[in-house]
């Protein structure tokens, strides 16, 4: 019966946030994409071409603010002044994510990026995003050596996603360009909610990486770490044991779809209640599956799935 | 071994006890007085004899430190490291062996007794120079009968039973008591179904329990791949000689490969337990501990034990071609077997080398040991470098080439007949001639059939064997061509006979061996020989059409190409001139000439997934489907893991062609590659179910999809379809 009287207040909330999320004016999405220097061509074409694509689908979403540097643009004064932008124009509500692709190195004391000029240092990178009021934010360093960065740039309502699980996976990364594919791929987006999260982009992106390695037959070079909890030194698999993906997983990186449509129309607010109600039931009967028999599960399961799937035919109509 | 001191000590016994003394005692199978002699030995001041004496009672590790220091001591002593070198060999440390043999020679160029140890050595590696090495020692010493019984062990191994029985009996002029050649003749005859009578009680009288002796024997028989018999001399030679640790090992090794797994396992630990830690023990005992990674499928007469973490993705693939090889088989070969077939797929190449290890020629890609076939699975090698399903249907041939034969059939041909299988299920598959073995043709180094199993056993260069195989495979091909398919079932079956090659060559092909090859190079001369001479001129050429298309001077590369590919079509790896050609007429916009360059690329064998894709993607954008589909399904037999998509692209195409079965197979594969998709990917596989008719199985997948995101549009429509 408490389980029950919580899930109760659960959706309350859950409803409560979703009529405030109709009424308040949209929330927006901070996008810096930096790619640093290659020094090979065949690098330098890769990272300016994956900033280039990234820059595309970023501004698919709904309220981006973009600024991507690439090439000679990616100075150290130019990425100190695209966050003293969002800095000073974002809102708490805002998302904001930081994108480095590129050559990282760490010399046992600092991790750097290495773009035109002088490097920028994890330490810098960490200060300027602090100054951000917008309250989700996500960097994704997809360089050789970020796992050294994971330590600076932690923090709480941030996540933190390094290619290397340390500063002495030196070598090119392949992580970037998978990033890129799950930015840009349906598949990613697991839940089929019409939008791809930080944990579902990472959970592509690795996998990719890993096959990527496997089935060349190399021994791997890099190992995607996640951090969310602004404690820990970071994961290779974020979920429930260790306690990382939370944030990850509701912090979005591109939307597409028509949800958010669907939300503003007051007379549909009702049958989203219903379907957030219903979905609620699913996943409280998913975590509970291990408690009741196959059989009684399935029935249960596919009752609720028909009950939701009836009530959505309602929303579309 | 402090015990064993003691225990010698408490005994008090011989205290005057000489090496030469205990090696007598052995030699004459005196187990108990051996065993006495070696306790009495080990009190002796003499560091070399301690260390024999240890090595006698089975404690290596402490044989091994005495040798250091004996060899410390006495360090111009060539003899001392020959016994240390001896030690690593019997513990199968051949890498140490050689060093010490190696050091005995520095010490003492030519010295017979370290020729003879590196002989083995190479032996060992199935190296053409072990008989070179054999011979140099006897040149040294020509009344060294151990060289004259090595040179006829190798000539066994190498199938050449006159050579064997010829050397055996050269060691047997030199030394009536020569125990191995007794052995080599007495195996002779046993391979021959002969009792070997004459033999055994020659050397009874010498020693009643020589259990190394019948130990080797099983190892020729192993080598001819009559596992059965091998086993059962194992047994024998362990019933003389209980303390045979070595023999105790092959036992377990050779049970473990016919899948008796409880009885090999017990011996492999007893083994470790007594010392006998051997690469070949710990790492065979570290695979079995790995079994209960593996899933087993039974299905009639078929046993498919594959690695769970890819059994769902592989299980429906390799079922169905195990399946379909089976029916082909049985029928071209007019048997059914009588005991289940298994077949183990090894995702880990280590594993699989620890699986088929102590056999030539295994660089390989799968083994067959009876009726048990090992091989790779795909995720074991590099895309596009391994066609699997071709290899099954190359092992599954030796199955039933054994079966046929009970064993007999001499390597060349069963090696032959399966090679020639590979093409014959699909012209695509098999491997296409390499430039290795082109150049074995044109420096004329293809071998008469009569000696062509030497190419497979004991290589005399390192691409020996691959032409062999080629050379066995074109030979079965010819014959096939020349008198028909029965003409090499009826062979086969003559081998069963115990006849060698050249009498069943002669008495089935009606002419002479050294004819037979005069007719069969003029016929392959036919097949490749435009390849052959068109080598060179593409082997200069090549590169310098890659250096074209990197400069992008496309009209070039495709003026130059496509002589290239008329010159060597068999070339289709990875720069081929096809791939370069189909490059630059992409580049010129013309995709027509780009997918047909590519096409004919797939049908020559090319089989890099990546380009089978680009393939398909080309057949696709000019809306030609089913031909996309086709190319897709090639790479279910090259590299259908690790790559989700291709499988659900071929899925939604044979969902639009309206071809469900094929349509279901894939969409299952993509969920059992653990796609990122799951959702998707249930959903997908419920719509193919669902215009299969099978609704309910439809409905389980779409629930799936949807208890993976519940929220999923389109499957909650499919759901309210269903439902209705």
């Amino acid at each position: 019966m408490a389980a029950t009287e919580k899930v109760g207040c659960g959706l309350k909330w859950m409803a409560g946030w979703a009529l405030l999320a109709a009424t308040a004016a949209p929330a927006s999405t901070w996008y810096l994409t930096v790619a640093g220097l290659g020094g090979d061509p065949v690098y330098v074409q890769r990272f300016d071409s994956l900033a280039k694509e990234l820059d595309k689908l970023v501004r698919t979403t709904p309220d981006a603010k973009v600024t991507t540097l690439s090439g000679g643009d990616a100075t150290k004064a130019k990425i100190h002044a695209a966050l003293e932008e969002a800095a000073r124009a974002s809102k708490p509500e805002d998302t904001l994510v930081v994108t480095i692709i590129g050559h990282g190195n760490y010399d046992g004391q600092d991790y750097k990026v290495n773009i035109p000029g002088e490097d920028v240092t994890a330490a810098e990178l960490a200060g300027w995003m602090d100054r951000v009021p917008a309250q989700k934010q996500a960097i994704i360093n997809t360089t050789s050596c970020s796992g050294a960065a994971i330590d600076m740039l932690r923090r709480d309502n941030r996540v933190v996603i390094a290619a290397t699980k340390s500063g002495t996976e030196r070598l090119a990364t392949q992580f970037a360009r998978f990033w890129v594919e799950a930015m840009r791929n349906p598949e990613a987006d697991v839940d089929k909610n019409e939008m791809i999260s930080v944990l579902e982009a990472y959970r592509y992106a690795d996998k990719r990486t890993v096959n990527f390695y496997e089935s060349q037959k190399r021994l791997a070079t890099e190992h995607a770490m996640l951090e969310d909890t602004g404690k820990g030194t970071g994961v290779r698999t974020p979920g429930p044991d260790n306690g990382h993906g939370l944030l990850a997983g509701q912090t979005s990186l591109v939307r597409f779809g028509s949800l958010q449509q669907a939300a503003k129309s007051p007379e549909k607010q009702a049958l989203l209640k219903k379907r957030e109600e219903i979905e609620a039931r699913v996943e409280k009967l998913k975590y509970e599956k291990a408690a009741i028999s196959v059989g009684d599960y399935r029935k249960q399961l596919a009752a609720l799935l028909l009950e939701l799937a009836k009530v959505q035919e309602e929303i579309d109509r | 071994m402090k015990a064993v001191f003691a225990f010698a000590l408490l005994a008090g016994v011989l205290p005057g006890a000489t090496l030469t003394e205990c090696r007598e005692h052995k030699r004459r199978g005196r187990l108990t007085e051996e065993r006495t002699c070696w306790q009495a030995l080990a009190q002796s001041q003499n560091p070399a004899w301690q260390a024999e004496a240890a090595w006698g009672l089975g404690d290596y590790t402490t044989a091994n430190t005495l040798f250091r220091n004996a060899v410390a001591a006495r360090g111009k002593d060539p003899e001392l490291r020959v016994r240390w070198g001896r030690l690593f060999l019997e513990h199968g440390e051949r890498e140490e062996a050689a060093k010490l043999f190696q050091e005995a020679l520095e010490l003492s160029p030519d010295y017979p007794p370290a020729l003879i140890g590196i002989a083995s050595v190479a032996s060992g590696r199935f190296e053409s120079k072990a008989t070179e090495l054999a011979a140099k020692a006897l040149e040294k010493d020509p009344k060294l009968y151990e060289a004259r019984e090595l040179l006829a062990r190798l000539a066994l191994e190498e199938y050449n039973e006159k050579g064997a029985v010829e050397e055996a009996d050269k060691a047997l002029a030199i030394s009536p008591e020569a125990m191995n050649a007794l052995i080599v003749r007495a195996t002779v005859d046993w391979l021959n179904g002969k009792p070997g009578t004459e033999w055994v009680e020659r050397l009874d009288k010498i020693n009643p329990n020589y259990g190394e002796g019948y130990a080797l024997a099983a190892g020729i028989f192993v080598i001819n791949r009559r596992y059965e018999e091998g086993i059962a001399l194992y047994r024998k030679a362990l019933g003389m000689n209980p303390a045979l640790l070595h023999a105790k090992a092959e036992l377990g090794v050779n049970l473990m490969r016919l899948g008796e797994e409880k009885e090999a396992r017990q011996l492999l630990e007893e083994c470790y337990e007594a010392r006998w830690r051997t690469p070949q023990v710990t790492n065979t005992l570290r695979l079995m501990d790995s079994y209960k990674n593996f899933v087993t499928f039974k299905k009639g007469m078929l046993i498919l034990r594959v690695h769970k973490k890819e059994a769902e993705l592989l299980r429906p693939y390799f079922e169905a071609e195990l399946e379909r090889a089976s029916n082909v088989f049985e029928k071209k070969y007019q048997l059914k077997l009588t005991r289940p077939v298994q077949l183990e797929v090894y995702p880990d190449h280590e594993d699989f080398a620890v699986r088929t290890m102590g056999l030539p020629g295994l660089g390989a890609l799968g083994v067959t040991f009876g009726n048990v076939v090992a091989m790779d699975s795909p995720s074991g090698r590099k895309p596009g470098s391994f066609h699997w399903a071709s290899t099954l249907w190359h092992e599954l041939s030796h199955v039933y080439a054994l079966a046929v034969t009970k064993h007999r059939v001499p390597r060349w041909f069963t090696e032959g007949l399966a090679v020639h299988e590979e093409t014959a299920v699909n012209k695509e598959w098999g491997d296409r001639l390499d430039p290795s073995t082109i150049r074995a043709i044109k420096e004329d180094k293809l071998l008469p059939v009569a000696t062509l199993d030497r190419g497979f056993v004991r290589p005399s260069y390192p691409a020996q064997v691959t032409v062999s195989y080629f050379q066995a495979g074109k030979i079965c091909d010819y014959i096939d061509s020349k008198w028909g398919w029965q003409k090499l079932v009826d062979m086969l079956r003559d081998f069963s006979t115990g006849k060698t090659t050249v009498e069943v060559m002669e008495s089935h092909l009606g002419m002479k061996t050294e004819e037979f090859d005069k007719e069969f190079r003029t016929w392959l001369d036919q097949q490749v020989g435009g390849q052959v001479k068109g080598y060179e001129s593409w082997r200069k050429s090549i590169g310098v059409v890659g250096a074209m298309a990197k400069e992008q001077k496309w009209d070039d590369v495709i003026k130059a190409s496509e002589p290239l590919i008329r010159a060597y079509p068999d070339y289709v790896d990875g720069g081929s001139a096809y791939e370069l050609l189909a490059d630059a007429a992409e580049k010129k916009g013309d995709k027509a000439k780009a997918t047909s360059v590519l096409e004919a690329w797939a049908k020559a064998g090319g089989r890099q997934p990546e380009t089978l894709k680009r393939l398909a993607k080309l057949q696709e954008e000019a809306g030609n489907k089913r031909a996309a589909a086709e190319t897709l399904e090639r790479i279910n037999y090259i590299y259908p893991v690790q790559d989700e998509a291709y499988h659900k692209r071929q899925g939604e195409l044979w969902l639009e062609l309206g071809d469900m079965d094929r349509a279901i197979r894939e969409f299952t594969a993509v969920i059992g590659s653990n796609p990122v998709d799951a959702a998707g990917s249930y959903y997908n596989l419920a719509k193919a179910l669902r215009a299969a008719g099978k609704t309910e199985e439809a409905r389980e997948n779409v629930v799936l999809a949807l208890e993976a995101a519940p929220s999923f549009r389109p499957a909650q429509k499919l759901l309210l379809e269903l439902s209705k």
